[in-house]
């Protein structure tokens, strides 16, 4: 029986350490292939079970974007991911100056370069398509 | 007294909605600034609340990059490498110093300055091994990139992924006060690299970079609040912050609006805002506001 036990405990240790690898993969990967002339600053890594098809993107988090810069946000998926990474931003009033998801066409881009000519606090909205469940990495670089 | 609670509420209520539909209305304002952040309100924060915000705070490897485009030659003067870290007897010296010397090894990596840098790694091992998270410093591996310059954005994910993680760590592990220490030390010192440049490049984008800072310095405020009766050295980090915060007073932010333009390039997608915010900022006041940073980060510093 403690020898089952034991056997339990270390094949889910190497299935976590595993995951954690592929995940640090994902995101390293991500960042490399982000462009030559990419400088990466920030990283976002967004699990998510499957949720409602609603619209309102899961995923939530703050950065400060600054005037004068180029910024680009790249999406990238795990391979066990359903549906892909999608983001949109909106300012602080709430207006979305970002959606790298075409809603009309259900088009979705891998990257989108944003020029940025208003400083301020932006909330970026991470999730997968209609909710589906997924694992990725969201990587904002500036662009030289 | 119910009945005057009510009522204050009302009130409150009205001039919120009141503010918020006239500046709907127009297409340029003024930016909203709040006077004070109310110490009880801060320390109400959540943990999330305060993850949001250090994530708010701009990166030192943003500011290099501007000195970059503006053509700012590399210079040492800038760096605050005669800090000895074996002088920061204090927790509070350690996390703040951790973070002056993270903002200049944003400024080494962008500019490929890797021999100083090396100098400036081994400074920050001894300081993150002080206050017991030298285990989230990959520091051979930064090393390594570091002497081979191939690999710029491997060094920069590796540097600032090292101290995102010292943060959450910190965070989670109910000692969030050295976390916001990290992040002011950040912040201040890429301040002063901002403020010093200015002095000898008065670039409009540059003054404009300074000018903007008062957008996220509540944010840094609310960080430090909790903390300012903990002892003296925190009660003096946030008189500080309120003496800068008192420079940014009638620094003036306004906004013209504008819809984005996109245009899909090479398979991804470019936006381009044409909503922008405009600094209103005289020469006296960016130059009190030079005065201040430099007067505090020095106190800061030479204290240590």
């Amino acid at each position: 029986m403690k020898k089952y036990f034991i056997t339990f405990i270390l094949l889910l240790t190497a299935g976590l350490l595993i995951k954690a690898q592929s995940a640090d993969l994902l995101v390293t990967n991500c960042v490399l292939n982000a462009g030559p002339n990419a400088r990466y600053l920030k990283d976002f890594r967004v699990q998510l079970a499957k949720g409602s098809s609603d619209g309102e993107l899961r995923y939530k988090a703050q950065m400060s974007l600054w005037k004068n810069t180029k910024y680009r946000f790249s999406l990238c998926n795990s391979e066990d991911s359903n549906g892909k990474l999608i983001l949109t931003i909106k300012d602080n009033t709430n207006k979305i100056v970002l959606s790298s998801f075409d809603q009309k066409t259900g088009k979705t881009y891998p990257y989108v370069d944003f020029i940025c000519n208003r400083s301020g606090i932006y909330q970026l909205n991470y999730d997968f398509i209609d909710g589906q469940q997924g694992s990725g990495v969201g990587v904002v670089s500036m662009v030289k | 007294m119910k009945g005057s609670l009510l009522f204050i509420l009302f009130t409150v209520v009205f001039v919120c909605c009141s503010c918020r539909n006239s500046s709907n209305k127009t297409t340029e304002f003024i930016f909203p600034e709040a006077d004070s952040v109310p110490i009880g309100e801060s320390e109400q924060l959540s943990a999330e609340a305060i993850e949001e915000i250090s994530k708010n705070i701009s990166s030192p490897v943003e500011i290099a990059n501007l000195l970059q485009m503006m053509s700012v030659p590399f210079s040492p003067d800038y760096l605050a490498s005669s800090i000895d870290p074996n002088k920061q007897t204090t927790a509070f010296d350690k996390a703040f110093t951790l973070g002056i010397l993270g903002a200049d090894l944003g400024y080494l990596n962008m500019y490929e300055k890797t021999g100083t840098s090396i100098d400036i790694l081994s400074s920050i091992r001894k300081l993150a091994e002080g206050i017991r998270v030298g285990q989230f410093f990959d520091f051979e591996a930064i090393k390594r990139l570091s002497l081979n310059k191939s690999n710029l954005d491997s060094l920069l994910f590796l540097s600032i992924d090292s101290y995102t993680q010292i943060d959450k760590y910190l965070r989670d592990n109910a000692r969030g006060q050295l976390s916001s220490l990290m992040i002011i030390g950040v912040w201040i010192e890429g301040q002063y690299l901002a403020t010093q440049v200015v002095g000898d490049y008065p670039d409009p984008i540059l003054k404009d970079r300074i000018g903007e800072q008062k957008i996220i310095l509540n944010d840094l405020i609310m960080l430090a609040n909790p903390y300012c009766s903990r002892d003296p050295e925190y009660n003096n980090l946030c008189g500080y912050l309120q003496e800068i915060k008192e420079k940014y007073r009638d620094v003036r932010i306004t906004y013209t609006l504008g819809e984005p333009v996109s245009v899909e390039k090479e398979g991804g997608l470019v936006i381009t805002q044409t909503e922008s915010s405009k600094v209103d900022m005289t020469d006296e006041q960016l130059k009190e506001i030079i005065d201040a940073t430099k007067k505090i980060r020095d106190k800061l510093i030479l204290n240590n």
